[in-house]
């Protein structure tokens, strides 16, 4: 295993918790924990963007992991 | 007419009358809050008794009666509504047994109870100390209300700065093995969407005896088979650890890279979803 694939699975891990907190903002009644909800969606959103980003550079540098 | 089919048409006309009768004064005689409801709850008794076996009396007077019985306590409510004076002369007021932590004699005597009762009265509230009563008041209704010290009270989340998270009631969607569909579509749910919570859980709808969904959209289900085991929902811990695993695994790679940037970056995002986890960590944790 490289640093590259524990990035992704970190990565993909995240995305799952996305949409798994956005399902349930959806679904939820009470408003207030709606929004909270809601606000950790985007911030885990915001970290999911930059560790993309690592990823590609990883990817540059392990050019045999070559995945996205 | 033989006497006792008299007696049993009698009876079951009276029946009818009762039930308008309190349905009509509604809860509040049921309670038998005040004196016009005690005293009313009793009267119509004993006259509805007396008319269906008393044959040789018109049943009628007895049914005038009952009515006449049934509308003062009801006037009364009305007057009651617009006037706390006299509100205050037909219900009662409360009386202070205990205040600042000390008894009340005067007020004991006045109202006849002894020492004996008032303890009676404070254990039924499961207090056995009176020392540890700040307030209590003796309703009109004969009931006591006990406000205890502080400290004695029980521990709320707000004593310990404890953030929960708020919840709305549950609605209950299946009912003996079928489904509701006025609380289903309270909560904007379809019977399709249940259906597919129920394969989930792996049951079929008959077996469920009682199914309630809480307002984060979680099926509990309590099946007629007792011997089945039933998960419990598991989507939200599963949430809070993957989130746990992930801000591990960024700050261990914040310590394992070389480069500067990406140090930064991987640390900067940690502490970010250790604040989002700090938040949802009320909710998800329930």
């Amino acid at each position: 295993m490289t640093v590259g694939s524990d990035v992704k699975q970190c990565f993909a891990s995240l995305k799952g918790v996305e949409a798994s907190l956005s399902s349930l903002a959806l679904r939820t009644l009470d408003d207030e924990s709606k929004r909270t909800l809601h606000e950790a969606m985007m911030v885990v959103h915001e970290v999911t963007k930059d560790l993309k980003k690592r990823v590609g550079e990883l990817e540059g540098e392990e050019l045999q992991y070559k995945g996205f | 007419m033989p006497e006792w089919l008299e007696v049993v048409i009698r009876s079951l006309l009276f029946v009818v009358v009762l039930f308008l009768i309190t349905k009509w004064l509604g809860k509040k005689q049921l309670s038998e809050l005040s004196f016009f409801e005690y005293v009313v709850g009793i009267t119509i008794g004993s006259i509805g008794a007396e008319v269906i076996t008393g044959l040789e009396r018109n049943m009628f007077n007895g049914i005038i009666g009952i009515v006449v019985f049934a509308a003062i306590p009801f006037l009364a409510g009305l007057l009651s509504l617009k006037s706390k004076g006299f509100r205050d002369f037909i219900e009662g007021r409360a009386t202070i047994f205990i205040k600042d932590g000390k008894i009340m004699e005067d007020n004991l005597k006045k109202e006849k109870y002894t020492t004996d009762e008032l303890l009676e009265l404070l254990r039924k509230k499961d207090v056995f100390k009176v020392a540890d009563v700040e307030f209590a008041v003796l309703e009109p209704t004969g009931d006591l209300s006990v406000m205890l010290k502080k400290e004695n009270q029980p521990l709320t989340p707000k004593d310990v700065n404890l953030t929960v998270a708020s919840v709305k009631e549950p609605q209950t969607v299946i009912m003996d093995g079928e489904i509701l569909d006025e609380p289903l579509s309270t909560i904007g749910r379809s019977r399709g969407w249940l259906k597919t919570e129920l394969e989930k859980q792996g049951v079929t709808i008959e077996n469920v005896f009682i199914g309630q969904v809480d307002s984060y959209g979680q099926l509990t289900i309590d099946l007629f088979d007792d011997k089945l085991q039933v998960p419990s929902p598991q989507e939200k811990p599963l949430i809070l650890s993957t989130m746990k695993k992930c801000q591990a695994d960024l700050e261990s790679f914040a310590l394992g890279t070389e480069a500067k940037g990406a140090k930064q970056m991987y640390s900067k995002n940690s502490e970010k979803i250790q604040k989002a986890i700090d938040k949802v960590t009320p909710i998800l944790r329930g």
